[in-house]
């Protein structure tokens, strides 16, 4: 035993916070010039190990500071804060193409940081470290609630902000994987928005009848949360995320029901035939299927399927009928889908129409697909079952890791600003009123 | 804008706790932007600009119960503090304000990963706190007072910064031997605490120390100079060099707590004051501790305006013993105006006389310490005790 290891002091402040809360990593009381490595593991639901590692050199304190000095090496480089999280990756050994996402939201990330002696690769587990200690990232702050929907045939969890309300409200919707993913849904209510994470491919309507929903799935949970006495009917946005910008456009376009006050939509497109049902824009790009590319690891790329953006009208939201602003959030570098040039396109339609001053653009070059709250794993590929093809497949997503980190943080932030300014605000830049013409 | 903190329930019963501080308007929307950390308070609770002032300046909603003390028995949970925002700046006893916002704070005593371990073993009624890691880690025993019963939450703490700690109980807990207002365990009680964590694989042995708070200031120091074992420092608060009644030696009836009531004193609310048991005179000569054995190092803080202890007198005797003895280098000695007995972990409100006794009679005891200076003695205090440790325990 090296009698060193009691004097080595490691904290994590704080060592509980919210997913997307940044954290300081402090080493002391090493000697100075003293080579040390800081590891993060995480054991994840489903039993999967990730972890981080970065090396480091102690100053003249013999301290660390891990958001002021840099990274030497690892699976991050130079100064970067909360690499130690966006930087976990599957440990050796383990099954290709992961992805770490958080089913039960009652319940903590726990993640172990330690330092150990030295710069080190690999064989953590077979070590003793010099210190250890452990974090917890929730999803839901303190006094949040969570409220599971089944009414009016809904499969849906409601996450309330604490205290007492009434809130802004949140449609939230996910993509083409289906199911009921709660995890953003839960830390948009942490910040002071009642969202309600909607599962709209794999209801359990669907699941026992076959049937794909329609407009009238997406009025009625808009409907559940405007009449929710915690709610505050003439503030709801609407957020998706790819697939899922397909439904919020179209919502948000053409429902006579919904009056929206603002919309996020992020890594998606516009592209879609207007007068389809959801199950025939579904099916839409599978016209396509031949566009579909494969490269040389074998990985799936969907992006093509809506190429080149149609000239006609007839398969593009009318994005030019909005009357509240929108948010757009690209990652130029997305294979799943064309948001770059839809994006484009979306903002030529505004300009002609002389909407566009509602419209704001992020850009973000080196990002990919799966633009997340940040400060936690980029994969730029992952395993991945569509809800209509049944097909498991490896999808490319893209993204180049510490440009994908960096862009969440930096979207996620103008996000809740765009969703405080539209929300809790007191102006209204947009009409309040539904979003179409008369 | 008025911001008003509630803390709902404490160890036995279900009583709101609520401070208040009212501040100047800046701007008025649904989303305010001004920093309690920046700003200062113009009333309420307290005043000035105090960042943890919502946590300190807890005191009982009007209504409640005579004599309540908030202390957080089970550390495994934390306490859940509710910060609202009203209009206005009101008191909570004027009635209803608009409520605009509200948040739920969480506050801990166990950091994650620290593991928390009943002890029932040789006779010894504890619980340890170990830090998460490898170990092993320096460590603490910890001591508190008359009071009795078995206090976890500055170990948990302790933990929480590094340190195996152990919380002993030795008076008022039903798992130990004879009555429970009697102290029935003697020396060699303490020896085997000290032991069992000097022999624990997850402690380093040669880097323990000892806390004590009131009565265990007497027993922390008596270990230290009259035993065979050697705590590399003490920290001792607010407690005394001896006492009237001493831990018991086989055949001695004479162990009952009210053998020292002939010097409790009274105000003029009938509250008691335990203070004059513990002036250096007063004690019985052969219970005081031999200060001039002291061999490590020793930190007395004591609240100036203690009213259950005799810490000025006390820590001026342990001053000049030191000094005479040629071991003044080993002494620090904090001493806080407006503080008093009850000099506890930071960010807690203090309560100056608390509940006693409710058999035969309802008897409330007078602690001391006023709201805010006795909250800035806390905070200073825990940092300088945390440093202390550091030195002593880590280099």
């Amino acid at each position: 035993m090296d009698r060193r290891q009691y004097r080595v002091k490691l904290s994590v402040q704080p060592s509980r916070g919210l997913v997307d809360e940044k954290f300081i990593i402090l080493v002391q009381n090493t000697p100075p010039g003293f080579w040390l490595t800081i590891h993060a593991l995480h054991k994840c639901e489903d039993g999967h190990s990730w972890e981080a590692f970065a090396h480091y050199t102690t100053n003249a304190t013999g301290t660390v500071n891990v958001s002021e000095d840099p990274s030497l090496g690892g699976t991050y480089s130079g100064v970067e804060q909360m690499g130690l999280l966006w930087s976990l990756r599957p440990v050796p050994g383990s099954k290709p193409a992961l992805r770490l996402r958080k089913v039960n939201v009652l319940t903590p990330m726990e993640v172990t940081i330690s330092v150990y002696q030295g710069h080190q690769t690999k064989g953590f587990m077979d070590q003793v470290p010099l210190a250890s200690t452990v974090v917890e990232r929730w999803y839901m702050a303190p006094g949040v609630r969570r409220v599971p929907i089944t009414e009016g045939g809904l499969t849906a969890t409601l996450f309330l902000p604490s205290g007492l309300g009434p809130f802004p409200g949140l449609l939230d919707l996910w993509g083409g994987g289906g199911k009921l993913v709660e995890y953003r849904a839960a830390l948009l209510a942490s910040h002071g928005f009642a969202s309600l994470a909607l599962d709209y491919l794999t209801p359990k309507i669907t699941m026992e009848t076959g049937k794909i929903v329609d407009n009238d799935y997406f009025e009625t949970a808009y409907r559940v949360l405007e009449q929710h006495p915690e709610v505050l009917g003439s503030r709801i946005a609407m957020l998706g995320l790819s697939f899922g910008t397909s439904m919020t456009l179209k919502m948000a376009a053409y429902s006579k029901v919904m009056k929206l006050r603002c919309v996020v939509c992020v890594g998606g497109s516009h592209v879609q035939p207007i007068e389809g049902s959801v199950e025939q824009i579904l099916s839409f790009s599978q016209k396509n299927a031949g566009k579909t590319r494969i490269n040389e690891e074998n990985q799936v790329i969907y992006r093509n399927l809506q190429l080149p953006i149609p000239t006609d009208p007839a398969f593009k939201v009318d994005v030019g009928r909005l009357q509240c602003p929108l948010l757009l959030v690209v990652g130029e570098d997305d294979q799943c889908w064309p948001a770059y040039e839809s994006a484009m396109d979306m903002k030529d339609m505004m300009q002609r129409a002389g909407n566009d001053h509602l419209l704001t653009i992020l850009l973000y070059p080196k990002a990919g697909h799966l633009l997340e709250p940040p400060y936690t794993p980029h994969a730029r590929f992952t395993t991945f079952r569509r809800v209509d093809t049944r097909e498991k497949v490896v999808a490319l997503w893209g993204g180049e890791t510490v440009a994908h980190s960096h862009s969440q943080e930096d979207a996620w932030r103008k996000t809740l600003d765009f969703l405080r300014e539209n929300l809790y605000g007191s102006t209204n830049p947009g009409a309040a009123s539904s979003c179409k013409n008369n | 804008m008025f911001m008003y903190s509630v803390y709902r329930g404490c160890n036995f019963e279900k009583s709101y706790y609520s401070s208040h501080l009212c501040r100047q308007v800046v701007t008025f929307s649904l989303y305010v932007t001004s920093t309690v950390a920046r700003d200062h308070s113009v009333g309420g609770s307290y005043l000035g600009c105090e960042p943890m002032g919502l946590f300190w300046g807890l005191q009982p909603a009007p209504g409640a119960r005579e004599g309540l003390r908030l202390r957080k028995k089970n550390v495994e949970t934390p306490f859940v503090v509710v910060m609202s925002l009203l209009e206005g700046h009101v008191s909570p006893s004027e009635g209803q304000s608009t409520e605009l916002a509200a948040v739920a704070t969480e506050r801990w005593y166990m950091a994650p990963g620290v593991r928390r371990i009943e002890i029932r073993q040789n006779g010894l009624v504890g619980t340890l706190f170990l830090p998460t890691g490898p170990g092993p880690f320096p460590a603490m025993l910890d001591l508190w007072g008359m009071g009795g019963g078995l206090v976890e939450y500055r170990s948990a703490l302790f933990a929480s910064r590094g340190y195996a700690s152990l919380s002993l109980a030795y008076i008022g807990h039903k798992e130990l031997p004879g009555p429970q207002n009697r102290l029935n365990v003697d020396d060699s009680y303490f020896n085997s605490a000290f032991h069992l964590l000097q022999n624990h694989d997850q402690v380093c042995g040669d880097r323990v120390g000892i806390i004590g708070l009131s009565f265990g200031v007497f027993l922390t120091l008596r270990i230290a100079t009259q035993t065979s074992l050697k705590p590399s420092c003490l920290i001792c608060i607010n407690g005394p060099i001896g006492s009237t009644i001493s831990p018991r030696k086989t055949g001695d009836t004479t162990g009952l707590f009210g053998s020292g009531d002939k010097y409790w004193t009274y105000d003029d609310q009938g509250h008691v004051s335990f203070r004059d048991m513990s002036l250096p005179a007063n004690l019985s000569p052969e219970t005081k501790v031999k200060l001039e054995h002291l061999s490590c190092p020793l930190m007395y803080i004591l609240g100036e305006d203690d009213l259950s202890s005799s810490s000025i007198e006390t820590a001026d005797v342990i001053e000049e013993t030191l000094r005479a003895a040629g071991k003044s280098q080993l002494l620090t000695r904090l001493s806080y105006p407006g503080a008093g007995h009850l000099i506890e972990p930071p960010y807690t409100p203090n309560a100056r006389a608390s509940l006693w006794t409710v058999k035969p009679k309802k008897q409330i005891t007078l602690w001391g310490g006023h709201l805010a200076p006795h909250a800035a003695a806390q905070e200073h205090a825990w940092k300088k005790i945390l440093d202390f440790m550091e030195s002593n325990l880590r280099r």
